[in-house]
C-alpha cells in the first residue's frame, strides 16, 4: 500500500510539470472565459451557459485523460525508468497502481481548476452555486477514471500512439453503444446481427451512464440509484481493467 | 555466497543465457563478455526484471525471488533512464522511498551524492545531466538502501577517466565496508584492475570462472579472452 502511495505521489509530482498539462488547462479556461460571451448569444440563458461550461470541462478533461493515459505509464516502461523501481521491493501491481492513482489525481487537479472557473463563471452570471453541476463534473471524473485505466490497460501491450487510436475508439464506441443497443431493439433486429449488438454493448463501457451534464444543465437532481449505479459500474469496471493489465504487464518482459 | 543453478533463459528463437552454472564467494566479481553475451540478461534476472526460463538463483542460501532479497541490494541498470524532470536529490529520496523505513534524512542523500561527485548538481533537473553524471546518479541510487549486494551493469561506461578512476575508488571503498560487488562490464581494463573474480560469458554460456590472474595465466587479459572465445567458437564449428 506504502509504494502504491509513493508511486503515486511520484506520478503526480511529474506530471504537474509537464507544460503540455498546463496547455490543455489554460484552453480550457479560456473556452470558459469565452462561454461569457457565448452566453450573450443566448441572452444569458442559464441552461445554455451550463451547457457551454460542463462540455468543456468534459472536453478538456478528456483530452488531460488520453494525453496522461497513453503516454505516463508507456514511456515508464519504454525509456526503462522501470528498471529502478522493479529492482525495489515493488511488485508490478504496485506500479500499475501507483501509476493510475498518480495519474487519477493529475486529472483532480485539472478538474478542479477547470470546476473552479466553471463555478466562479456561473455565479457571476447568474449569482448562484451550480451544486448539480459539480456533481455532473464529478460523475464526468469517474468517466475519466475509467478512461485512464483502459489506457493504462492497452499501454501494457502496445506502443503510445496506438494506445491513443484504441482508447479514443472505445471513448467513441462507449458513447454509442446504449444508442445503438436502444435502436436494434427498436427496429426488432434479430439473430446473429443481435447478439453482435449485445456482444458490443457488454464488452465495451457505456460511458453514457456517467452523463449527467443534461440533468445538470435543467436543475433536475440526479437519482440516487443511478448513481450509485454509475459509481458502482465504474469500480467494477476499472478493477477489471487493472487487474488485466496487471496480469498482462506482470508476464511481460521488461 | 551467489548461486547460480543451471540458469536457463530463451527467446522464442534465441536462448540468451544457456544453463550457467556457477558460485560466487569473493568482494567483487566481475561478469565479462561481448556485447549481447548474455551479461545484462543474467543480472536483470538477479534482480527480478526478468524471469528464468529454468533454473535458479540463490543468495546466501534464500531464493533471488524472495521479497527481502530486494532490500539486500542495489542494481544500477546499464544506460540509466531517469525521470527527466526530477532534480538529482528528488530521484534518490524517491528511490528511497520505496524501500519500507526508507524516506531517510536530507543528509543521507547528500553524502551519497557527495561520495558519487554531483552534489553541486543535486538541486538540477536530471534533463541538464551529462552521461557521465547520468551514470554516477545511477550509481548513487543503488546506495540508497545502504545494500549488501551491489549490481552494477556497465557502471564505467560514459564516464571520464577522472570519473572511473573515483568509481573505482568508490568500489574499492564498498568493498572494504563487507559489501559484495557484481559488475558487467567489456572493458578488460576495469577488470584487471578491481575484480577479485571473473566469470567469462560468451553467447550465453559460462566460459571460465576464477581469478584474473589464473585466467591470463602471464599473458595479457585481453589476448586471454579473445584465445578462450575463438577456442570456444573452433570447438562449435
Amino acid at each position: 500500500m506504502r509504494n502504491i502511495f509513493v508511486i503515486a505521489k511520484n506520478t503526480l509530482k511529474l506530471e504537474v510539470r509537464e507544460k503540455i498539462l498546463y496547455g490543455i488547462i489554460i484552453f480550457g479556461l479560456l473556452y470558459i472565459f469565452f462561454t461569457l460571451f457565448l452566453s450573450d448569444l443566448v441572452l444569458k440563458e442559464l441552461p445554455m451557459v451550463k451547457s457551454f461550461g460542463l462540455t468543456g470541462i468534459y472536453f478538456f478533461n478528456a483530452i488531460v485523460a488520453l494525453f496522461l493515459g497513453t503516454t505516463s505509464f508507456f514511456k515508464d516502461v519504454d525509456r526503462k525508468v522501470v528498471y529502478f523501481i522493479l529492482s525495489k521491493p515493488v511488485s508490478r501491481a504496485q506500479f500499475v497502481l501507483g501509476k493510475f492513482f498518480g495519474l487519477c489525481m493529475v486529472l483532480l487537479f485539472a478538474s478542479v481548476i477547470l470546476s473552479v472557473a466553471y463555478i466562479g463563471l456561473i455565479l457571476y452570471e447568474h449569482g448562484g452555486f451550480d451544486t448539480l453541476g459539480l456533481l455532473a463534473i464529478a460523475m464526468q471524473f469517474l468517466e475519466m477514471a475509467l478512461f485512464l485505466a483502459f489506457a493504462i490497460f492497452v499501454s501494457t501491450f502496445s506502443s503510445s500512439l496506438l494506445s491513443i487510436v484504441y482508447t479514443s475508439g472505445v471513448f467513441f464506441l462507449g458513447h454509442v453503444v446504449s444508442t445503438i443497443l436502444d435502436a436494434a431493439k427498436q427496429i426488432g433486429l434479430g439473430g446473429m446481427r443481435f447478439v453482435l449488438v449485445e456482444i458490443l454493448y457488454y464488452v465495451f463501457p457505456n460511458l453514457e451512464k456517467f452523463d449527467a451534464r443534461d440533468l445538470a444543465i435543467h436543475a433536475v437532481a440526479m437519482p440516487f440509484t443511478s448513481f450509485a449505479l454509475a459509481v458502482a459500474y465504474a469500480a467494477v469496471y476499472i478493477i477489471l481493467l487493472l487487474s488485466a493489465a496487471i496480469w498482462i504487464f506482470d508476464k511481460k518482459e521488461i | 555466497m551467489v548461486e547460480f543453478s543451471h540458469l536457463t533463459k530463451a527467446y522464442k528463437k534465441r536462448v540468451a543465457v544457456d544453463d550457467f552454472t556457477l558460485s560466487v564467494d569473493v568482494p567483487i566479481f566481475g561478469f565479462l563478455g561481448q556485447n549481447g553475451a548474455g551479461k545484462t540478461t543474467i543480472m536483470k534476472i538477479i534482480v527480478g526484471l526478468l524471469a528464468p526460463t529454468s533454473g535458479t538463483i540463490t543468495i546466501d542460501g534464500s531464493l533471488a525471488t524472495h521479497p527481502i532479497f530486494k532490500k539486500k541490494i542495489g542494481y544500477m541498470p546499464e544506460t540509466p533512464y531517469f525521470y527527466e524532470r526530477m532534480t538529482g536529490m528528488e530521484f534518490l529520496r524517491f528511490c528511497d522511498e520505496l524501500f519500507e523505513g526508507g524516506g531517510n534524512a536530507q543528509a543521507h542523500y547528500e553524502d551519497l551524492l557527495k561520495k558519487v561527485g554531483i552534489y553541486g548538481a543535486r538541486d538540477y533537473e536530471i534533463r541538464t545531466y551529462s552521461k557521465g553524471m547520468r551514470q554516477r546518479l545511477g550509481f548513487a541510487q543503488a546506495l540508497v538502501n545502504d545494500p549488501e549486494y551491489l549490481f552494477l551493469d556497465e557502471p564505467l561506461d560514459g564516464l571520464d577517466p577522472i570519473g572511473r578512476r573515483e568509481m573505482k575508488e568508490v568500489m574499492l571503498d564498498l568493498k572494504k565496508e563487507g559489501r559484495r560487488i557484481f559488475l558487467n562490464t567489456h572493458i578488460l581494463y576495469d577488470v584487471e584492475e578491481i575484480c577479485d573474480e571473473v566469470g567469462i560469458i560468451h553467447q550465453g554460456k559460462l566460459l571460465y570462472s576464477g581469478s584474473v590472474k589464473e585466467f591470463c595465466a602471464g599473458k595479457p587479459l585481453e589476448e586471454r579472452f579473445v584465445e578462450v572465445v575463438e577456442a570456444h567458437e573452433a570447438q562449435k564449428a
